[in-house]
């Protein structure tokens, strides 16, 4: 039921498109200019700071990815990720714009997921419903899919309250309220914003 | 809390035994999906590793300590706690680094004081926008730039909001 990640976006380096490009070229040159100037010696031990993150990074995700994926694989075959499926479709079909019972059923959970705070789970059905999305064109849906991922939809902020927990707070709990009406103000933005765009840009 | 950590193993335990009346051959299963698992992060790595070498430079060179001193004045005039603006700032860029910066400001000024609630609202409220971008359209032939500026700026109008509910909720 998962589509397995196409050929045309591994081998896609060289067509990510300019914008990211230029983000690299300034924010490097910008920074190289600094440690030229500043701290010459620091330059390369960040540098190979940052590739270690990223190779510590990788492993965490393969360790969070076997679980998870794992997990998925078995909910699939047991044909309860297909009621699932059907459950969010009718809200999903509206919200995405598509018929494609795979990619709802990864949006949906990912959403899901995500509101509940599974941890590492949102991140292996995200990827999944983004390269499904662009598979079929449909690009609308995969900048949704993101803009609803990254303005948090997390009903209860556990690493807060627990962080908060640990500095000693009287009431951890206070700032439950506050979040959950902040998330929703940046979330109902993130939507309208990029209606917003899309339709001026279908205009243009 | 507690219900919390109750949910895992209960999904988890449901799910398996659905399956396994169901009949699903449950050890074929789950090494099935994991076999994706591997593909999955080699796809990512290269775009991941370019990111984090990037927000790397941009944290240790001192750009973003500057950008930092630049915006201060326009958060301050927002609403935003001077206190919190590298908190918003590194928030986009890196889950760690804004936890650990959390648990500093909260050490600092208190976890129960308004720095203190405006810095936890404004961390729950955002997610790791630059991150969470490389992982989803790594080596995809997609248009990140537009995704990328409305979430930015959806967060950041809701911190401004995050730090107005501290003050009257």
């Amino acid at each position: 039921m998962f589509p397995t990640p196409s050929k045309r976006h591994i081998l896609g380096g060289q067509s990510i498109k300019s914008s990211m490009n230029a983000i690299f070229a300034g924010v490097f040159a910008a920074a190289t200019v600094l440690f030229l100037f500043l701290d010459p010696d620091g330059f390369l031990p960040a540098m190979l700071s940052g590739g270690e993150k990223a190779a510590l990074l990788c492993l965490d995700l393969l360790a969070v990815y076997c679980v998870w994926l794992g997990f998925f694989k078995v909910l699939e075959k047991s044909g309860l990720a297909e009621k699932i499926s059907r459950l969010f479709s009718p809200l999903a079909k509206k919200l995405f714009r598509t018929d494609d019972s795979e990619a709802i059923y990864c949006a949906g959970s990912n959403l899901s997921a995500n509101m509940l705070g599974l941890p590492g789970a949102p991140t292996p059905l995200g990827i999944k419903a983004t390269r499904r999305f662009l598979d079929t064109g449909n690009e609308r849906a995969a900048d949704l899919l993101f803009v609803l991922n990254a303005t948090s939809l997390q009903l209860l902020p556990t690493t807060v309250i627990a962080l908060r927990i640990a500095e000693g707070s009287a009431a951890p709990m206070d700032v439950f309220l506050p979040t959950l009406l902040s998330t929703l103000v940046s979330t109902l933005a993130g939507v309208l914003l990029l209606s917003l765009v899309h339709a001026v840009r279908r205009k243009g | 809390m507690k219900w919390l950590s109750l949910l895992l193993p209960l999904l988890f335990l449901g799910v398996f035994l659905y399956a396994a009346v169901k009949k699903v051959k449950l050890y074929d299963a789950f090494a099935e999906g994991v076999k994706e698992a591997l593909p999955l992060v080699f796809s990512l790595f290269p775009y991941l590793a370019a990111m984090l070498i990037l927000s790397e430079l941009f944290e240790k060179s001192g750009l973003s300590a500057l950008v930092t001193g630049w915006l201060s004045p326009a958060f301050s005039f927002l609403g935003i706690p001077p206190e919190i603006a590298k908190l918003v700032l590194m928030k986009p860029f890196s889950g760690s680094g804004s936890t650990a910066l959390l648990s500093e400001i909260l050490h600092t000024y208190g976890a129960d004081s308004y720095i203190g609630r405006c810095a936890s609202c404004a961390y729950g409220s955002s997610e790791t926008v630059f991150y969470i971008s490389a992982v989803y359209f790594a080596g995809t032939k997609k248009r990140v730039l537009t995704p990328v500026l409305v979430s930015l700026a959806a967060n950041f109008l809701g911190v401004i909001f995050a730090c107005i509910f501290c003050r009257i909720l």
